[in-house]
């Protein structure tokens, strides 16, 4: 049972590291929170429906919606942080807090605010490991967010681009002057934050089955208390900071009522800013 | 009156002042020269509690200010300028002169009845004072970001004299003037002298410090290598050392 | 008056008070993503005296007000010392506890809600309204409301001209809450019936770009914000469902073209003088 438990909240916690992740990529390189973030994942979930139920396997659907979020999130990147970058921090910030309130109501009105089933396209297989059912919703979800959390990881360590981004997140003026195109950058960034989002967004409604335009809020809140809690701009920290909240999540409603699960998620959300702003693995990031 | 005893500070690796043992009695001009960098700006920081210490203490009439808050070290009679001019950029003229007021009297919820019209009426006879003064009276409305910057350093001494202080310290108070505007700040601040209080300007032209100040404290890389009067210093071998050639205006 | 009608007008008159909460707090440049968290002890708070204890109206209001006032107060000393984005994510964390909270709390019905608070009627609601309207008036015009634009403008200054700092923000974090407490004491006894998801992020997002829309600079930015905000839906009624997608879009280009929103200081400023001119005749006292 418990490790019944574990593989879920694994798979559960799975899908909040890419969000946290997204979040974690433009905080970093840019020093800006995103709070559009949670209605492109939301987007890119809807994307995948649309795609689904055009007959498109899912495969193909992940990286459609991943491109159409990517895409989506690079709107953000112009219409509300590269006009904005200059003046009070805040400004992009509500920019953003405008945006997603746009996003939501734009999907209202294609995709309407009732829950929408999402159709299987896939058949599910399951398997006997012990006393674990795993189904291959389970090892979609866990391989695709493992694979692109070390795509990401080592695309930021090892690549030229990575180089860029991470002097982009040091110091904008420098970098430029070493020859870095930060508007690409930037743009980069977004999308990438946007691709991991539209993923996430996928990869959840294979779990819950059922979404609404309204589902960005939460998911982006606690994707948000990751990153938090694995420190700020700390990519690793996201990684695992998502999965100990999937993990947790799952344990607290198998063993306690699940009434109290969101409270704790933003109790913890709460605790780490007031007492370890570092979060648990240390912030890189310059954002004071 | 302010005694700054065996005060250092330290900014990770970095010693920005050393040690530096200083007593200023009351009712003379100070000057504080050295060198960019040398810590100046760093020493009125740490009086005016905007920074703490590293070791050592500072004392003003008897009272330590090392463990205190910049607001209630200014409630205790030391106001400052700023290097780099530092206004209330979105407030009137009158109103930076004003809000200044604000510790001469209750300026809590109460003040929003506005029951205190004597006192209230008072003030603003004190405000319109100094800006007449400073000839700044006729701008008084205009925001204060839009002053040429003669007029802004001028507001800024006012707004600082608007708290009645008996400890004022200006942070390059002549920076960016011409002669005429030199002369006249000259001139004010020996006003303010002739009212009782003590001035510590920290300042670059030598012609400003060597003809006003009474005593001179000067630093270099954080340390104290010279106290003394307009002709000691410039007389004293470390002191030429430090500065030949480089800051002469 | 239609039912209906005095529907809208009964809520633009609690987003005009939670537009001031917002406002209120951003006087010393804070920004609180979780007044909603306000607004729920508010309501939950003045209902359950209403309704489980028999309490007039408007003391249970006052209490609820103070309830929400207090925890405003205690929650800003440990988040006043966050800087930047940590302060705002604190805040939006505080409102996100405050709604689940409530979502579980049994003795207001936890997640079935909460039935029965009512009372409340358009001219109570619109006496409070003028009442906060006239208290940021003398605001504006105080000792007071000087110190928290100096604190505004910069904080490391303010304290060097004898302001203290901290105890200004407090307040003004104390004051916020309060604000909002009392919108949401009016809302529950409106609606008859609340539920922890009335009190949701999205409501503390809403009344942040009520003030954005209206304009920062001054009080009145907020309340026009408000305004435009709840008459508009009525107004575009013809645009049907878009009008929703519409404000989002409007406030992106605000935030680009006219961050300061629509009214500004400068605007409220002469306004003033000119009304003032009239108001002491010839007479040329200055202001």
């Amino acid at each position: 049972m418990f490790f019944q438990q574990l593989i879920n909240g694994l798979m559960l916690g799975s899908t909040y590291s890419l969000i946290a992740m997204g979040y974690t990529l433009v905080l970093g390189v840019l020093q800006m929170l995103n709070i559009a973030h949670g209605d492109v994942f939301m987007f890119g979930a809807f994307l995948g429906l649309t795609f689904a139920l055009l007959g498109i396997p899912l495969y193909w659907a992940l990286l459609l919606a991943m491109l159409g979020a990517g895409i989506i999130s690079i709107l953000v990147e112009r219409f509300c942080f590269r006009p904005l970058r200059k003046a009070h921090f805040l400004g992009p910030l509500l920019s953003t807090i405008a945006f997603g309130i746009l996003l939501q109501n734009v999907g209202t009105q294609i995709w309407g605010s009732e829950p929408s089933r999402y159709p299987q396209t896939t058949e599910i297989a399951q398997f006997q490991l012990g006393p674990i059912l795993i189904s291959s919703i389970h090892i979609i979800i866990l391989a695709t967010s493992l694979f692109l959390m070390v795509a990401i990881d080592q695309l930021v360590k090892r690549t030229r681009l990575g180089r860029a981004m991470r002097a982009t997140s040091e110091n904008q003026t420098n970098a430029s002057l070493l020859g870095v195109d930060i508007f690409w950058v930037f743009t980069f960034t977004f999308f990438a934050s946007g691709a991991l989002a539209g993923v996430a967004g996928v990869l959840t409604a294979l779990v819950y089955l059922q979404i609404t335009p309204f589902i960005g809020i939460r998911q982006g809140l606690i994707g948000m208390v990751a990153m938090v809690i694995g420190g700020l701009g700390n990519l690793r920290g996201a990684m695992i900071g998502g999965i100990m909240i999937g993990v947790m999540e799952v344990m607290n409603d198998a063993y306690l009522t699940a009434g109290y699960r969101d409270m704790i998620v933003f109790g913890l959300f709460f605790v780490f800013l007031i007492f370890k702003p570092e979060g648990l693995f240390g912030a890189t990031s310059r954002e004071s | 009156m302010l005694e700054i005893i065996d005060v250092s500070k330290n900014f990770g690796g970095l010693t920005a002042l050393h040690h530096v043992n200083v007593q200023l009695p009351p009712q003379k001009i100070y000057g504080l020269i050295g060198p960019n960098g040398a810590g100046k700006t760093t020493l009125f920081n740490l009086i005016t509690g905007l920074l703490p210490v590293s070791g050592g203490t500072i004392h003003f009439q008897g009272q330590a200010l090392t463990s205190l808050h910049p607001h209630q070290i200014t409630r205790l009679g030391i106001a400052r300028t700023f290097q780099n001019i530092r206004l209330f950029p979105t407030m009137t003229v009158l109103e930076n002169v004003l809000v200044a007021q604000n510790i001469h009297t209750r300026s809590g919820i109460t003040s929003l009845f506005q029951l205190r019209a004597q006192a209230d009426k008072k003030l603003r006879e004190e405000a319109e004072a100094l800006l007449q003064e400073m000839g700044l009276w006729p701008k008084r409305k205009e925001i204060s970001s839009s002053l040429a910057y003669g007029e802004q350093r001028r507001l800024e001494i006012a707004r600082a004299l608007a708290l009645e202080p008996t400890l004022l310290l200006l942070d390059e108070p002549a920076a960016g003037m011409n002669e005429a505007e030199t002369e006249e700040l000259l001139d004010r601040i020996q006003e303010i002298r002739s009212m009782g209080k003590t001035i510590f300007l920290i300042e670059h032209d030598m012609s400003v410090v060597m003809g006003i100040c009474d005593y001179i404290i000067v630093l270099n890389f954080g340390k104290m290598i010279a106290q003394g009067t307009p002709d000691e210093i410039q007389a004293n071998e470390s002191v030429i050392e430090a500065y030949l050639g480089r800051e002469e205006r | 008056m239609s039912v209906y009608l005095e529907g809208v007008l009964a809520l633009m008159g609690i987003n005009i008070l939670m537009a001031l909460s917002v406002y209120a707090i951003l006087t010393t440049d804070q920004l609180s993503l979780g007044n909603a968290g306000f607004m729920a002890i508010g309501a939950y708070t003045s209902a359950y005296l209403t309704v489980k204890s028999g309490v007039p109206l408007l003391p249970a209001i006052l209490v609820g007000a103070i309830a929400s006032s207090v925890m405003g107060l205690l929650v800003s000393i440990p988040v006043l010392r966050l800087k930047g984005i940590y302060l705002v994510m604190a805040t939006l964390g505080f409102g996100e506890i405050v709604r689940t909270f409530f979502m579980n709390f049994e003795p207001t019905g936890g997640a079935y809600g909460f039935r029965g608070p009512s009372g409340a009627t358009l001219p109570l609601i619109y006496g409070w309204v003028l009442v906060t309207i006239f208290f940021f008036w003398l605001l504006t015009r105080s000792r007071l409301g000087r110190s928290l634009d100096a604190v505004r403008d910069d904080p490391e200054v303010a304290s060097t001209v004898g302001l203290h700092v901290t105890l200004l923000k407090i307040g003004a974090f104390g004051l916020g809450a309060f604000i909002a407490g009392v919108a949401g004491a009016l809302y529950a006894h409106y609606m008859f019936y609340i539920e922890s998801n009335n009190f949701n992020f999205l409501v503390s997002a809403m009344a942040i770009l009520f003030v954005i829309l209206g304009g920062m600079e001054t009080f009145w930015g907020a309340v026009v914000g408000a305004i435009i905000f709840s008459i508009l839906p009525e107004v575009l009624r013809f645009m049907k469902d878009w009008r929703l997608s519409l404000y989002g879009a409007v406030l992106v280009s605000m935030m680009i073209f006219r961050p300061s929103g629509i009214l500004t200081r400068q605007m409220i400023r002469d306004l003033g003088e000119r009304f003032e001119g009239i108001w002491r005749g010839a007479g040329s006292k200055d202001a």
